[in-house]
């Protein structure tokens, strides 16, 4: 979880410093880091400078939901190699508790990107606090569907 | 005195009281009334049972089956006519009519008189068939009667029938003692469509028997139009409507003359009969049954009290017949069956090897079911069955078919809804155990998204422009 994580990170946020919006110091210094990698470093090597990328560059906020995020992955993955090994028997369970799951991660997934600083262009009118409070409000309504229709 | 008189009078009731299970009144058609005196112990017989007879001549202007659209009588019985044609008043037509309108038709062939074309195409269409040659008559040179008709071999005595099937109630077999000599005199062999599920045949000819034209001259006879037991001595038709129409071949069978004639047998196949004594006839006794029969004074069913309810774990619902089930609902039947003897409503018992059945069925039976029986009366017998309904809703038929040879129809419906569980009607998703691993998913995901949420709230954010400038010094 956590390379894919890393592989996928460091992606965005170069590619959101070179639209701009963040201060200039921080391209030279992702690009001064590129440079180095690139240089003749091993692979390992490479992957533990993406992460310790990853760990400095990232806000504290933004780690929390990357977090709870894998644990969701995780929980999501548990319940369907259960399904896939020993039935699908109660399906309305299944599909309540895999989407109870799922769905949750869709809707942190899209936290992260409202309160994400580097995103502030496109989501200039949404504050952080008020992306949250659309977080909170759209997990209720999930959590009450699903234990509703898992009955 | 007085009450010697109410005995009296009770003793008359209870005797028009012993009669068929479908009204007494009778139509005997007789073309001359002089030929009364040869049936006069038949017609006292069925007078003694209650019938009350009315004797017409086919030729009478007033003799007519209905009236003002309604059946005039109940049964009918037709002796053989010399005439050619029954008249206007006694048409196939009409006679289909009066069968589909439910009554009984008794009708007697004679091969000394022609039948008439009016009745050979109304057995056609009811799929029974007749010799072409109006004379034919049905002789076996093995199972004759040696006093009567030594010569000419068309007397032919035939024992009981047996039953037409194991599982089929005989009610021709008389005392069942066996031994007993029914006398077939001079009559016509009928032949049976296969087509036609309506016919049973009561009388078959024996195995030697042949129908044959004694006008021809010929020795030998080439190409009978049937032989054995091809050919039906007596024949019954039950309509859908349980309307019933019996054909004997000879009508000679309810004369005087045979009711108490002594017949000796001849020498049949294998030395069969070879020390045969003279023995009295059982026509009597059989025609009264075929009669009987023909007339709904036997064999005929009825149904009493149905009921299905609902029956969840033993426990018996108090509504009766509700017009609404649940699928998966378990469920309770009970029909009240009797059968009409003679003069009496009994407890109906199928013949050993065969069942009453209940189906439940939405265009085709989603189950078939053995009815058991639960109590028994004086007058009838209770079947039941519990089942659990099928998982399928819509609309449902409790439907009883059982029709039998020889039996009325019995053919019950009773429509009812079957409706899909409602929604709190469910079990719980806590009480399936499979459920339970998914249970836990959602439990767990919301938990983590509380403590989530909890820990969001507490920290602190950290704004992005510290970030940039740590990582700057860095």
């Amino acid at each position: 979880m956590a390379p894919k994580r890393n592989a996928r990170e460091p992606t965005p946020s170069s590619t959101a410093t070179a639209q701009s919006s963040s201060p200039a110091s921080v391209p030279s210094v992702s690009s001064k880091a590129s440079h180095k990698s690139s240089s003749n470093q091993s692979p390992q090597q490479i992957a533990l400078g993406i992460w310790q990328n990853y760990l400095d560059m990232t806000p504290q906020r933004t780690k929390l939901i990357d977090v709870f995020m894998a644990f969701l992955v995780v929980v999501g993955g548990l319940q369907f190699v259960y399904c896939v090994i020993a039935g699908n028997y109660p399906f309305n369970a299944f599909l309540s508790g895999f989407s109870a799951t799922v769905g949750q991660f869709v809707l942190t997934a899209s936290l992260r990107i409202q309160t994400n600083a580097e995103n502030k262009a496109d989501f200039g009118e949404v504050s952080p606090e008020r992306a949250f409070a659309d977080y909170v409000f759209g997990s209720l309504i999930l959590h009450f569907f699903c234990v509703n229709f898992i009955n | 005195m007085r009450w010697l008189l109410s005995f009296l009078l009770l003793g008359l009731l209870s005797v028009v009281h012993a009669v068929s299970s479908s009204g007494n009144k009778l139509l005997v058609v007789l073309e001359e009334l002089a030929d009364k005196a040869k049936y006069s112990k038949y017609l006292a017989d069925l007078e003694s049972r209650g019938f009350k007879t009315t004797i017409e001549s086919p030729k009478a202007e007033k003799i007519a089956l209905f009236e003002l659209g309604e059946r005039a009588y109940d049964h009918l019985l037709l002796l053989p006519a010399k005439s050619k044609g029954l008249g206007p008043n006694l048409t196939p037509k009409l006679l289909l009519d009066f069968i589909n309108a439910g009554g009984n038709i008794l009708l007697t062939l004679d091969s000394t008189h022609p039948t008439p074309s009016a009745l050979v195409s109304l057995l056609l269409e009811l799929d029974i068939h007749l010799p072409t040659d109006r004379n034919a008559l049905v002789v076996d040179h093995f199972n004759f009667d040696t006093l009567s008709a030594a010569e000419k071999h068309d007397v032919v005595l035939v024992p009981r029938p047996d039953a037409l099937r194991p599982d089929v109630k005989n009610f021709f077999k008389g005392d069942g003692k066996g031994g007993e000599v029914i006398a077939f005199p001079r009559g016509v062999g009928q032949t049976l469509g296969n087509t036609s599920p309506l016919l049973t045949p009561i009388l078959r000819a024996p195995r030697t028997a042949y129908s044959y034209n004694p006008k021809d001259d010929v020795d030998g006879v080439e190409d009978p139009f049937a032989v054995g037991t091809q050919l039906s001595l007596i024949t019954t038709m039950q309509a859908r409507n349980s309307a019933r129409f019996t054909v004997i071949g000879a009508a000679e069978m309810l004369e005087d003359a045979w009711f108490d004639a002594k017949v000796k047998r001849s020498v049949g196949m294998g030395g069969v009969g070879s020390d045969a004594k003279q023995v009295k006839t059982s026509n009597q006794a059989f025609v009264k049954e075929v009669t009987g029969w023909t007339f709904n004074e036997i064999g005929v069913l009825k149904v009493g009290k149905i009921e299905h309810y609902l029956n969840e774990v033993g426990v018996k619902s108090n509504v009766t017949n509700p017009k609404i089930y649940r699928v998966k609902n378990d469920v309770t039947y009970n029909i009240e069956l009797s059968e009409w003897s003679w003069d009496h409503w009994e407890a109906f018992t199928p013949p050993t090897g065969d069942v009453v059945q209940l189906e439940f069925s939405m265009l085709s039976p989603f189950h078939r079911l053995p009815l058991k029986v639960a109590s028994t009366t004086k007058t009838s017998t209770t079947y039941t069955t519990s089942f659990k309904l099928p998982d399928q809703h819509g609309i449902f038929n409790f439907k009883v078919n059982y029709k039998r040879p020889f039996f009325s129809n019995v053919e019950e419906k009773n429509t009812v809804t079957v409706r899909h569980f409602a929604h709190d009607e469910w079990p719980r998703s806590w009480v399936i155990s499979g459920a339970w691993p998914w249970i836990a998913g959602i439990g767990v995901t919301v938990t983590g998204w509380v403590a989530f949420v909890a820990l969001w709230l507490w920290s602190k954010p950290v704004p992005l422009k510290l970030t940039t400038s740590g990582r700057k010094i860095q």
